[in-house]
């Protein structure tokens, strides 16, 4: 294992450099908001891309982003919103992606396009008959209203995700399990679940982000201002003109910082996925 | 084929694994008909209307059709999505690379993966701003061409379709790669291990192992990053453009998803007329999802 | 990981309960308000969004509302997109959730919300009509029933001048400032050979041709053209005033005049307030952030000059851009309108002025009360506000205004000529019939 050609050393270090040139492409809009959060604004409107006047560092932006703007609170309500939307998406792909994965049914394939079908209409067609809809049920102003629509945003993306990774399962596994006596739901729990963590996690990483970040319908289904996630809030506070950029750049930087934990912590186990559950 | 025809066909244990399926799948489906599909329908029967989003809802018949062909509108959006498809085939191509370069475990591997994603966590809109910063006429990329002495690169960038576009499609496929890497690494995961490392120790190299091992293996996950890649760039770009171009100037950057927005919530009356580009827009994703599908089947057939 | 995810089901189900429970808890009888500010240029200064929500001003005159009509509870929603805020109050109206009172935008723009809105013409008191400019830009046109009250800020267009560089230049548009497009014209040359950029705008929505521009159309033109043309009786190819304005707008950008990214840029404001751009198309919102960055003393205001020819002269567009409606669902009309009032009240419009020192749209209230020094630049905006038109863009039929901001880039960009802009105004005229 030591000996190591030459040539595979050069690889790796130029396999390196090509990582590292993109990293530093991705990280430097975070490096940016936060920078930019820390200048007065005469700073930032003068020079947007230096680093801020290091003894004249805006922290206060930061307190006043907690102290006044309340944005824990705000964090609160987005992390409700996104939560259920994410818990709800996994109890409901799961199963659904599983009858389509693992079990011949008449209409499989019809219903399975069908689902898929509802991606292509862009959110903002459907809000109106939608909203309508939700108002009459008092699903308006409430963090129900939001998650079921992005339940139904989400479900055919979380579908397809499942339902090609839950494909990839082998057939005597679940077989097995059957024969160890489980029954229905013990073999999603016992083999569905782990063998498929990597599209599982991929779907709580990538819709808690997206419900995380959503701006339309939160927007639209939220009125009471105690109720408004962060990212609507953080929106009011620009004008045309007007406005406070790096005040709103504190906030961004803290709204990023749980989606970003979530992603951390999660990417681990797509990865490791495989190393835990039924396999070992 | 008739319900009680296919239903017929199956044993008393088959049918019973039916039923089990679709309960499974029931909840999903009420989820989708109710938010989703009723909707679709809506705007469907609205396309033929003159609606405005209150009572005006009179019957026009094929009318917004007309105006939407007819203006030559529809061309001049569709172009647009179009090209900014180009940037389905380089946001998987540049992000298999890097999932199979990540994949290659060098030292940092980790903290480079999870920095790729990055620019997915943080919101489109201020993506779209800094990006237009990026290429502004006086812009950074700008001040480098003429400090580098190419005066007559440094153009204003976003101000015609023929350098916006590939601009915005550099904007796409960057902010895509991230996604992309995380979608395809997550499928090659679950290749197992040991048959990577027993290849890695009989001496197949780096090439070998990424088109011998790999690839076919992940033929149905790089199916999905195509559909779900040609879906969003037709479906989900609006903050993208909403903070870069908004469009414009004129109709130049505007897509079809986008043109459905302005008509339907900037101050545009014609509801009726946004529901006929949107089921325009409908009907053009799923001949190109269902073209696509038969060529990733034929794909899979062959290798997967 | 397993029993991670178990606990974490199990506790997202009992919260999952808890929500649906809150979410169909019946909220007791009370008299209660509900009412749309919209997030920015309004009610809600910039500057506020950094304080807690209970210092705001319109929080605070909430309280105060609510303090003076014991029993009555008024909720406060913010809108912040305020363009979709129009689309959304309709399907609100569909549902039978809209508020009791929403604070819009004017003209067309409410008139398209016509059938929805309450018809406050008789509960309008004289005084109030006599006290409060601005009704026009509330009256249907269609039926003459007033569907609203104009909010307190009174806007007026005008250009914002660095003064610093206009005397650098060797001008002085304080006592000799240009009066006619040619005048303008020679002043802007002076400045651009000096080295500033004479003019500066964000264009990609076209404010410049929303503020000045549409002067120029209406001053030559005058309304009854353009509402004629609208209506589809004189057709806007031919409409003179439409053309030699936008012609004139083109040139500015053609002769270098106007900044050269015009289109693509978003930062036109930032460059004025770091000296870097002599002029700048603005409406009255923005005197004190420019102000803020460049020193009181160096912000100038002028009024636009005149194109040869206009039928009308020394004047600007501008009036109440914003309204408050009241919806005809409201259970309380009586009280929505009380509500409307207090904000319109002249107490109440002084409390406003103080944390956003603008232009009332009350007649009764004058510079001396609003402490407005003589000759500051806000006391200059009260004397402008004198001598507005109203907003042109605000009259364009639904039918044309879509296009009217969309192609008035392209016609700048040198994409499409002012013939082809008003050849295809008229052909969305014909559509919509």
């Amino acid at each position: 294992m030591q000996e190591k050609s030459l040539g595979y050393r050069i690889g790796r270090v130029l396999i390196f450099l090509v990582l590292f040139i993109l990293a530093v492409s991705f990280v430097y809009p975070i490096l940016f908001m936060f920078i930019n959060s820390l200048k007065t604004l005469k700073e930032y409107y003068y020079s947007p891309f230096t680093l801020p006047d290091l003894s004249n560092l805006q922290w206060s932006n930061f307190g006043n982003m907690i102290s006044q703007f309340k944005i824990l609170g705000l964090l609160k309500n987005s992390f409700i919103v996104s939560f259920f939307t994410v818990v709800g998406l996994i109890g409901l792909g799961t199963l659904a992606s599983y009858a389509f994965a693992k079990i011949k049914f008449p209409g499989s394939r019809g219903l399975y396009l069908a689902f898929l079908v509802t991606l292509f209409v862009p959110a903002q067609v459907t809000m109106i008959p939608m909203y309508i809809n939700f108002a009459k049920i008092g699903l308006v102003n409430n963090w129900l209203g939001v998650v079921i629509a992005n339940w139904a945003m989400f479900l055919p993306e979380t579908i397809m995700l499942m339902t090609a990774n839950f494909k990839g399962i082998p057939d005597e596994i679940i077989e097995a399990a059957t024969i160890d006596g489980c029954g229905f739901f013990g073999r999603l729990w016992n083999v569905v679940i782990p063998m498929g963590w990597p599209a599982i996690s991929l779907t709580i990483i990538f819709f808690f982000i997206n419900s995380w970040n959503d701006l339309f319908t939160p927007m639209i289904m939220l009125k009471s201002m105690d109720k408004r996630t962060v990212m609507v809030a953080l929106n009011s506070l620009v004008g045309q003109f007007t406005g406070n950029p790096p005040y709103q750049f504190a906030g961004l930087v803290l709204a990023a910082l749980p989606a970003l934990l979530v992603y951390i912590f999660l990417q681990k186990s797509i990865v490791n996925g495989m190393s835990m559950g039924a396999i070992k | 084929m008739s319900k009680k025809g296919a239903f017929g066909a199956l044993s008393p244990q088959e049918l019973k694994k039916a039923k089990i399926a679709y309960l499974c799948v029931l909840p999903a489906l009420l989820v989708l008909v109710l938010v989703r599909a009723y909707p679709i329908i809506v705007v469907f029967l609205k396309s033929f209307t003159n609606w405005d989003g209150l009572f005006a809802n009179d019957f026009v018949g094929l009318d917004n059709y007309k105006l939407l062909f007819g203006s030559g509108m529809f061309w001049n959006l569709f172009r647009n999505n179009m090209y900014l498809l180009l940037s389905v085939p380089l946001q998987v191509i540049i992000g298999l690379i890097v999932a199979v370069l990540l994949y290659e475990h060098v030292p940092g591997w980790k903290a480079f993966r999870a920095i790729y994603y990055v620019p997915q966590i943080i919101s489109l809109v201020i993506l779209g701003y800094l990006f237009k910063t990026m290429f502004g006429l006086e812009g950074p990329l700008n001040q480098v061409l003429r400090s580098a002495g190419l005066e007559n690169l440094a153009v204003d960038w976003l101000l015609n379709r023929e350098t916006a576009l590939p601009v915005m499609v550099f904007c796409v496929t960057w902010y895509s790669i991230g996604w992309q890497t995380i979608v395809i690494l997550g499928g090659m995961s679950s290749i197992d291990t040991s048959v990577f490392e027993a290849a890695r120790l009989d001496g197949a190299n780096f090439w070998q192992r990424t088109f011998k091992i790999v690839l076919p293996m992940i033929v149905s996950i790089i199916t999905y990053c195509v559909v779900m890649a040609v879906i969003w760039t037709f479906t989900s770009l609006f903050p993208l453009i909403y903070s870069m171009t908004d469009g414009g100037p004129g109709f130049e950057t505007m897509t079809l998803d986008y043109f459905i927005y302005n008509k339907a919530f900037q101050r545009g009356n014609q509801l009726g007329y946004a529901c006929s580009a949107s089921v325009v827009l409908l009907i053009i994703v799923l001949i190109i999802t269902a073209i696509e599908m038969r060529i990733s089947d034929a794909a899979e057939e062959k290798w997967g | 990981m397993k029993k991670v995810l178990s606990i974490v089901l199990a506790v997202a189900m009992v919260l999952g309960l808890c929500l649906v429970g809150t979410g169909c808890a019946k909220k007791e009888e009370e008299k209660k308000l509900t009412i749309w500010i919209n997030g920015n240029d309004s009610y809600i200064a910039p500057a506020e969004q950094e304080k807690s929500q209970d210092q705001w001003y319109i929080s605070q005159a909430i309280k105060r509302f609510e303090e003076a009509n014991p029993g009555v509870k008024v909720e406060l929603i913010v809108q912040a997109d305020t363009e979709a805020a129009h689309q959304q109050f309709k399907a609100d109206a569909l549902a039978n959730t809209a508020p009791d009172i929403a604070n819009l935008w004017t003209g067309q723009n409410i008139y398209a919300l016509e059938d929805v809105l309450l018809d406050i013409t008789s509960m309008v008191p004289q005084s109030d009509k006599d006290n409060i400019s601005g009704w026009d830009a509330v009256t249907s046109p269609k039926t003459g029933a007033i569907l609203g009250y104009p909010t307190a800020d009174n806007q007026v267009c005008y250009f914002l001048y660095n003064r610093q560089i206009i005397n650098d230049c060797g001008l002085d548009f304080d006592n000799n400032p240009p009066k006619t497009t040619e005048e303008f014209d020679a002043a802007m040359q002076i400045i651009k050979d000096k080295g500033y950029q004479p003019l500066a705008q964000d264009e990609g929505f076209p404010w410049f041709g929303c503020y000045i521009g549409a002067y120029w159309w209406v001053s030559c033109s005058t309304y009854p053209t353009i509402i004629s043309d609208c209506e589809g009786t004189t057709k806007f190819v031919d409409d003179e005033g439409l053309k030699k304005a936008y012609s004139y707008y083109k040139s500015t950008f053609d002769n270098g005049y106007l900044n050269a990214d015009a289109l693509t840029c978003a930062d036109s404001f930032n460059k004025f307030c770091q000296g870097k751009v002599a002029m700048m198309p603005q409406e009255s919102s923005v005197v004190q952030d420019a102000e803020a960055a460049l020193g009181a003393e160096n912000v100038g205001l002028l009024m636009p000059p005149d194109l040869p020819g206009s039928v009308i002269t020394g004047k600007t567009i501008g009036g109440p851009g914003q309204c408050f409606v009241i919806s005809k669902q409201t259970k309380n009309p009586e009280l929505a309108l009380k509500f409307v009032q207090f904000m319109d009240s002249k107490d109440e419009m002084l409390n406003f002025l103080k944390v956003q020192p603008k232009v009332p749209t009350r007649k009764d209230i004058t510079a001396a009360d609003l402490g407005y020094a003589a000759g500051s630049n806000q006391a200059k905006l009260v004397e402008m506000s004198a001598n507005t038109i109203y907003w042109v863009d605000n009259s364009l039929y639904p039918s044309v205004s879509g296009d009217f901001y969309a192609l008035l880039p392209s016609v700048l960009a040198g994409k499409m000529t002012v013939e082809e802009f008003a050849a295809q105004l008229d052909t969305d005229v014909a559509n919509a019939k």
